[in-house]
């Protein structure tokens, strides 16, 4: 895939004529058709006839939530196998003529669920849809492209690991879920991938790649009742449902702060600290969102960054976050800090999470959380991609087709009381886990707050 | 959209990275007759504006382009633009430190800016019936710039320096091959600037560095949304007019001196793989070649079935990742990049002899119609798709106009359609030669500290 960034980043894009021409304000947020295909599956259609392209998503019960212990990296690789030619056509021919059109066709895994995606040029929509639906009903999986994106996959966790901020996460989470789905990185670990055989990944597809129970968004310039006929006959291989998973158990932290320490030669400490957090069905979600918006969400109107890097200076990147999914996620915390200024961070992160848990928020702080939170939705719609990603996530999250509509109203009502009380029930500062990737001898972390609950230990 | 590797992000001094390159090379632009549909304005202070409606969402963004980046800067001051940059948000004698970013969020909006070698971008994308709130803010900035918490800021900048570059091996590697490439031009340092000269710079500098570069007469506007344009064009207008420009700055005058021989760096940097970058000068849009370069690129390195890709991942299976880079729109001509990270247990060494075999078969054998065919498909789906984001069509023209014209946006796929597989073959001969050769090895040291251990934690208690 590519796009544009950085130096490259600015020759891409250009005026779109054709949204001259059919300007229309719609009344509603995003107009979302829902159907059912004949194989269960649900299908969710929104038009956008600016320009001649088609972005297609299937949502699959596939996401690194299911892979086995033991097994962590099998959702990715069996992903990326799956992008590697049909039993007709091999990787290479597989590649030549998605290329050729210009388009772009893959399957990539999320924590909760996988996606089986494409973009092209509308008159090239029957075609490329043709690819996506051959490796999906009918995919490779050849001994030889398993093997080379089993070592591809290794080697790529290897290069990760380079990156403080991975393996900060990476040790993060696994302290955090213990053996629960979300305790893995999705990639896997270097050891446990190079053992997954190739059996393990046709058998994954097998179990987890069926249509019955996927969801379909597509976004772009299409008409609804061709595409669902398009569909029918293209994915008609792909019947049967995936039984849900069971829910875990709820994650708790037990009081203290839990540091791990992590000897890395670097100029930065790279710090995530944070506790449980909920699932995306928690009632509370819309108020969490206005409550971290204020702390540490919000950019440069949060605390956080008001606090630790506008005054005092001591990070560039520092944001609080809950992860919420079809199960419980995380709240964490991260920053990078220069290694020496690991303790004074540390401890003024402790002290808002503190004040935000003691003192309401401020009425101005309130209604702007509340105006960016509403105002802003629309910029996260404006491509298809986002749009089909969003059709996809309304349906498995069971938000509603109006959601777009709901959402003002769902932020709109939280109150200052409702804030204080989510600080208070979500926010645990006397209980997290604390990961430091440092150079330890110069972080030397080991901050009076931390002292306080007897649970620091120095790094060496 | 650009910000993603870290999180919430702005104040970006971009610097070329590794990473980047891999999997994002030089996309395609416009098609003829674009630019017909932007209306364009200079104000009677030099202000040049354009503004173009798109109506498929109810956002429009506003960019100010200042023609100021690290090519204006002077030796012992690298990173004064960035550092800049950052400045602009902390105040101006109206409003206080960050002030700006809250208004743009309390309305619905988010904004941000970064810096290149060749210019500053500042824009926000936000509600079109709120597109009055940046145009005065903007306005503000420009004409009454008064940062506070300058050393505050100055440090914010050194730890985005640690992030991006110092604890990113890609990026050092990236660093220290541009600085071996180029010896007497600017874009010798990088954007973000060497850590000492940044520690030095002072508010006096930034001041005085504002007072020359952010005049009217060195920026440019450019707004794409819903809207009407000629409503946009007056508000612009009445925010901006009455803004007065400082001391005319001076050109750019440097000029890199042809390299005759192979260069070689090697950077000893914490990391586990090793990884390489080799860089070849080039010409930028002035020549005819960049569109053959812009091809060449496209070939060895655009999706998977591209030459490098096939050879070095699928079939030799030798590196991570490989990628092939080209920026033709650089105010001066820059490098066309390969670039990948290393598989563990491979040398660096035999993975560059694959790729001079890649490059030699481009010399000596003109590519196949099917292939050129391809690359031009590649190109004009990109194209299409990149209009997708209001964002980026801003972008597009704001770099054009600042090339010289906002009009060569429609010549760019007439330019690609024109290039023949004797073109490619011509400048791959001309350009992608051991002569005109930087290259860079990154020998890992491996991630711990002198004398450190793996995993001083497990649960500590």
């Amino acid at each position: 895939m590519r796009g544009a960034t950085m130096r490259m980043r600015m020759l891409a894009g250009a005026a779109a004529i054709a949204a001259l021409v059919f300007a229309a304000t719609p009344s509603h947020a995003l107009e979302i058709k829902k159907m059912t295909l004949s194989n269960g599956a649900t299908l969710l259609v929104s038009e956008q006839h600016q320009l001649p392209m088609v972005t297609v998503m299937i949502e699959f019960d596939a996401g690194t939530r299911r892979d086995p212990k033991g097994k962590e990296g099998l959702a990715e690789l069996t992903a990326r196998c799956l992008s590697e030619g049909t039993k007709d056509l091999t990787a290479p021919e597989f590649n030549q003529k998605v290329d050729f059109m210009g388009s772009s066709v893959g399957v990539s895994a999320g924590r909760d669920y996988s996606t089986a995606g494409m973009t092209t040029l509308k008159k090239y929509q029957g075609e490329t849809l043709g690819l996506l639906a051959g490796i999906l009903t009918e995919p490779g999986l050849r001994d030889d492209d398993i093997e080379r994106k089993r070592a591809e996959q290794v080697a790529e966790i290897k290069a990760a690991e380079e990156q403080p901020g991975y393996t900060a996460d990476v040790e993060f989470t696994k302290d955090l879920f213990g053996d629960s789905p979300y305790g893995h990185p999705g990639a896997g670990y270097s050891d446990s991938v190079a053992k997954l055989t190739n059996d393990d990944v046709r058998g994954f597809y097998h179990d987890y790649y069926k249509l019955g129970s996927a969801i379909v968004a597509v976004a772009g310039d299409v008409n609804p009742d061709e595409v669902k006929a398009s569909l029918e006959k293209q994915l008609a291989g792909l019947a049967g449902a995936v039984t849900p998973q069971a829910e875990p158990p709820p994650i708790t932290v037990p009081p203290g702060l839990h540091v791990k320490l992590i000897n890395r030669n670097v100029m930065q400490a790279n710090i995530m600290m944070g506790s449980s957090g909920v699932e995306r069905s928690n009632p509370d979600f819309y108020r969490l969102k206005v409550m971290n918006y204020i702390l540490g969400g919000g950019g440069f109107s949060s605390r956080l960054v008001k606090v630790v890097r506008s005054a005092h200076g001591l990070a560039y990147s520092i944001d609080s976050g809950f992860e919420p999914g079809k199960f419980q996620g995380a709240f964490t915390v991260s920053l990078q800090t220069k290694n020496q200024s690991s303790n004074e961070a540390i401890d003024l992160i402790l002290q808002q999470l503190r004040e935000i848990q003691e003192k309401p928020v401020s009425d101005a702080e309130l209604e702007s959380a509340k105006k960016f939170l509403i105002g802003s939705f629309p910029l996260g719609i404006e491509r298809q991609s986002a749009i089909a990603s969003f059709m996809v996530q309304i349906e498995f999250y069971g938000l509603g087709l109006d959601y777009a509509d709901q959402y003002p109203k769902l932020i709109g009502s939280v109150t200052k009381d409702e804030v204080l009380a989510v600080a208070k029930k979500y926010l645990h500062p006397d209980s997290m886990i604390v990961v430091a990737v440092a150079n330890q001898a110069d972080a030397k972390i080991k901050t009076a707050e931390l002292e306080k609950t007897g649970d620091a230990t120095s790094a060496q | 959209m650009r910000i993603t590797i870290f999180g919430y992000h702005r104040r970006l001094a971009l610097v070329a990275a590794l990473g980047t390159l891999l999997c994002l090379a030089g996309a395609p632009p416009a098609r003829a007759g674009m630019a017909d549909a932007v209306k364009a304005q200079t104000l009677p202070n030099g202000l040049r504006v354009l503004v173009l409606e798109n109506h498929k969402a109810p956002l429009a963004t506003f960019n100010v382009f200042y023609r100021v980046g690290s090519r204006n800067e002077q030796f012992g001051k690298t990173g004064l633009s960035h550092l800049c940059e950052h400045l602009m948000f902390k105040g101006t004698k109206k409003l206080g430190p960050e002030e700006f970013s809250q208004i743009i969020q309390q309305n619905g909006g988010e904004d941000n800016a970064f810096t290149e070698s060749d210019f500053t971008d500042y824009f926000e994308t936000i509600n079109k019936d709120h597109l009055d709130v940046p145009i005065s803010l903007e306005a503000d900035r420009m004409g009454n710039f008064e940062p506070k918490e300058f050393d505050k800021e100055k440090h914010v900048v050194l730890e985005e320096r640690r992030l991006r570059t110092d604890d990113n091996p890609e990026d050092a590697l990236d660093e220290m091959v541009r600085a071996q490439a180029y010896v007497a031009h600017p874009y010798h340092w990088p954007v973000i600037g060497w850590f000492h000269d940044v520690d030095g710079l002072t508010l006096a500098d930034a001041m005085a560095y504002h007072k020359i570069y952010y005049s009217p007469q060195n920026a440019l506007i450019v707004a794409v949304g819903d809207f009407d344009s000629d409503q946009v064009l007056k508000q612009i207008s009445e925010a901006f007019a009455g803004i007065k420009n400082g001391p005319k700055p001076p050109p750019v005058t440097e000029l890199e001196p042809p390299q005759t021989g192979t260069r070689r760096v090697e950077l000893q940097h914490a990391a586990n793989l090793p990884a390489f970058e080799e860089a070849y000068h080039v010409p930028n849009l002035a020549s005819p070649d960049s569109f053959a370069l812009e091809v060449a690129s496209e070939i060895l390195s655009d999706g998977q079935s591209s030459r490098l890709y096939k050879k070095l991942v699928i079939e030799k299976q030798m590196v991570v990742d490989i990628g092939a880079g080209y920026d033709m729109t650089s105010f001066d001509p820059g490098l066309f990049i390969v670039s990948a990270q290393v598989r563990p247990g491979i040398k660096a060494s035999d993975t560059q002899v694959e790729v001079e075999k890649e490059l030699a078969a481009m010399r000596d054998a003109p590519v196949g119609a099917e292939e050129l065919q391809k690359a031009k498909n590649l190109e004009a789906a990109q194209f299409v798709f990149g209009q997708d984001s209001v964002m980026r069509e801003a972008e597009m023209l704001g770099v054009y106009e600042m090339l010289g014209d906002y009009h060569l946006v429609d010549k760019y796929l007439d330019g690609i359609d024109k290039v023949t597989a004797a073109d490619v073959q011509r400048v791959a001969k001309t350009y992608l030669v051991a002569t005109n050769l930087t290259e860079g090895v990154l020998v890992p040291t491996g991630v711990l500290p002198h004398g450190g251990e793996e995993l001083s934690g497990g649960e500590l208690r």
